[in-house]
């Protein structure tokens, strides 16, 4: 693969499943934080 | 007890967060994630087109899927009866979202339909050499082949067509009348990760064989010439609108089934986010396939790169005949991920008009199903003829451009410009959510969102004026793609004559 693609397939995996395990993480600390209240 | 207290007692709920969770992304989810947004990638600017992509997702699809999971969570109704609180005279605009998801559904049904055939066909690769002339020629026996000439030539209802979608209106009749959290949640619970199983497994395939770099090649390489033309901007906004089930009723009527206390904003990052990362994981998946297959037949991945039914249903099977071992296994799991994808996003379509009903007529789930899929079920047979496939892709165009941007546009309009009700939602959304919603939002549902869908809604438009969709006749656009957009209108406006007050409803779930 060219390098501009393994950048663009870096950038965009990055983005988009980073931010997903992101907010996944902020939804179960606010969970966590509901409970304990 | 006030009647507003006992819609909150008596209306139907999720079973879980994430139930609920993996039901939206299910709906959002769907056939144009696998066979629209690869080509759309592709077509506009490569890897480049990421940055327009996430700037829609950020500036619309984002901040529309908010509001209208606070829309729903806030009034706990359907479309029509959430926006005639927000406003008696705009019933009709809920009325019609739901209209345009009945709409789809009837043609939706006989897209899975193929797709079941088609994991038939994968066991000894039925679809022979010419790809192209068995699906259109041998399986839909489409009029004149696919040429446009055959438009008026109907036909009888084709056998072959007829029994798959007979059986996939089964199997969703049988997920919608379980109810939701016995159906539609538990489906999703089921068929979300194995979906994401059987896309993990296909990718890994695909990026393995011999060419898959090429096609990423020609995927992600970067065009950032392209993010001059406006195009690209458009089909970016298009291709999340349009594929996280905004503007539907749908997200409306899921995000009403939730418990008071739910957060919201994360809620809706989750969905958007694996909406986005899935169709970006099957972009990945479907030109590695492609350049697969162009590395074999020794031709440029440019012309075997095609979109929608042509990718599925006449490219994808070649890709299949050519991969070195377990054709069949390969066959089946992406026809049935097509299946599993597209039967998630169906049942959410229909929901949505089934509350819709139940709350206008006080009906129980079991008689308003009957009615929806009996209804749904009759018009789906007009695709089931030799000319169905002319007429599934009309219909779809014009639904989609003009019935769903439109109703999109008129939504934000009402809640941002004439209701202003978007500080009302806000207040709503930061009292229950983690992620508090800020200017970025309301500068968002403000002026980008109708800025961009009025510019959409004209850019449609003055394509559809230079040349006729497709090549069709005009006679055809007009009676079967115009025709459709305003028969939704009319049964909209007719079902939100004799209103009712919106707390006098939702007493139906005791009947369940």
């Amino acid at each position: 693969m060219d390098a501009g693609a393994i950048i663009m397939l870096i950038f965009g995996g990055t983005a988009l499943w980073g931010g997903l395990i992101v907010a996944i993480i902020n939804y179960n600390r606010a969970s966590r934080r509901e409970k304990a209240e | 007890m006030s009647s507003a207290a006992k819609d909150e007692v008596n209306r139907d709920q999720w079973g879980t967060k994430l139930g609920f969770i993996l039901a939206a992304v299910g709906s959002a989810i769907g056939l144009g994630n696998i066979w629209r947004y690869p080509y759309v990638v592709y077509d506009n600017g490569g890897g480049a087109f990421l940055i327009p992509y996430f700037v829609a997702l950020a500036t619309a699809g984002l901040p529309i899927l908010i509001l209208e999971y606070s829309l729903g969570h806030r009034f706990r109704q359907g479309a029509p009866a959430t926006f005639q609180e927000l406003s008696k005279r705009w019933e009709w605009l809920g009325w019609w979202q739901s209209a345009i998801a009945f709409a789809i559904s009837t043609y939706y049904v006989v897209i899975l339909g193929w797709c079941l055939s088609f994991v038939y066909y994968s066991f000894g690769e039925q679809w022979g050499k010419d790809t192209g002339a068995f699906f259109i020629g041998d399986y839909l026996a489409t009029s004149s082949g696919a040429a446009p000439e055959g438009f008026w030539n109907m036909g009888g209802l084709q056998l072959k067509v007829l029994i798959p979608v007979l059986i996939a209106w089964a199997m969703i009749y049988v997920l919608m009348r379980r109810g939701l959290s016995k159906g539609i949640e538990l489906a999703s619970r089921v068929l979300m990760p194995t979906l994401i199983i059987m896309l993990i497994i296909i990718v890994i395939r695909a990026i393995t064989l011999e060419g898959a770099g090429v096609g990423l090649n020609v995927l992600l390489t970067p065009d950032f010439g392209a993010l001059a033309d406006p195009a690209v901007w458009i089909a970016a906004y298009g291709q999340v609108f349009f594929s996280l089930s905004i503007a539907f009723a749908i997200m409306i009527v899921y995000s009403s089934y939730l418990p008071r206390k739910t957060d919201l904003s994360n809620t809706a990052l989750i969905v958007g986010l694996s909406n986005a990362g899935f169709e970006f994981l099957a972009a990945i998946g479907v030109f590695a396939a492609l350049g697969f297959l162009a590395t074999q037949n020794g031709i440029g991945v440019d012309e075997v790169a095609e979109s929608g039914v042509g990718l599925a249903f006449i490219v994808f099977p070649q890709v299949i005949s050519a991969l070195p071992g377990f054709n069949a296994l390969f066959g089946v799991m992406f026809f049935g991920a097509l299946f599993f994808a597209g039967i998630t996003s169906m049942v959410s379509i229909l929901e949505c008009v089934v509350a819709a009903i139940r709350e206008k007529f006080d009906l129980s789930r079991k008689a308003a199903v009957n009615w929806i899929c009996g209804l749904a079920g009759i018009v789906s047979m007009l695709y089931v003829t030799r000319g169905g496939l002319f007429y599934l892709d009309t219909v779809d165009h014009f639904i989609n451009a003009y019935g769903l941007v439109v109703a999109g546009l008129a939504e934000v309009l009402l809640v941002v410009w004439i209701v202003k009700a978007l500080s009302a939602q806000r207040d709503h959304i930061n009292a229950v959510s983690y992620v508090k919603m800020g200017p970025w939002w309301s500068i968002s549902l403000k002026f980008i969102t109708p800025v961009l869908l009025t510019y959409m809604i004209l850019y449609s438009l003055w394509t559809e004026l230079k040349e006729n969709y497709e090549g069709y006749p005009g006679s055809g656009l007009l009676i079967i793609g115009v025709g459709a957009v305003v028969l939704t209108l009319i049964a909209a406006l007719a079902l939100s004559l004799n209103s009712r007050d919106p707390h006098d409803n939702l007493t139906y779930t005791i009947k369940e």
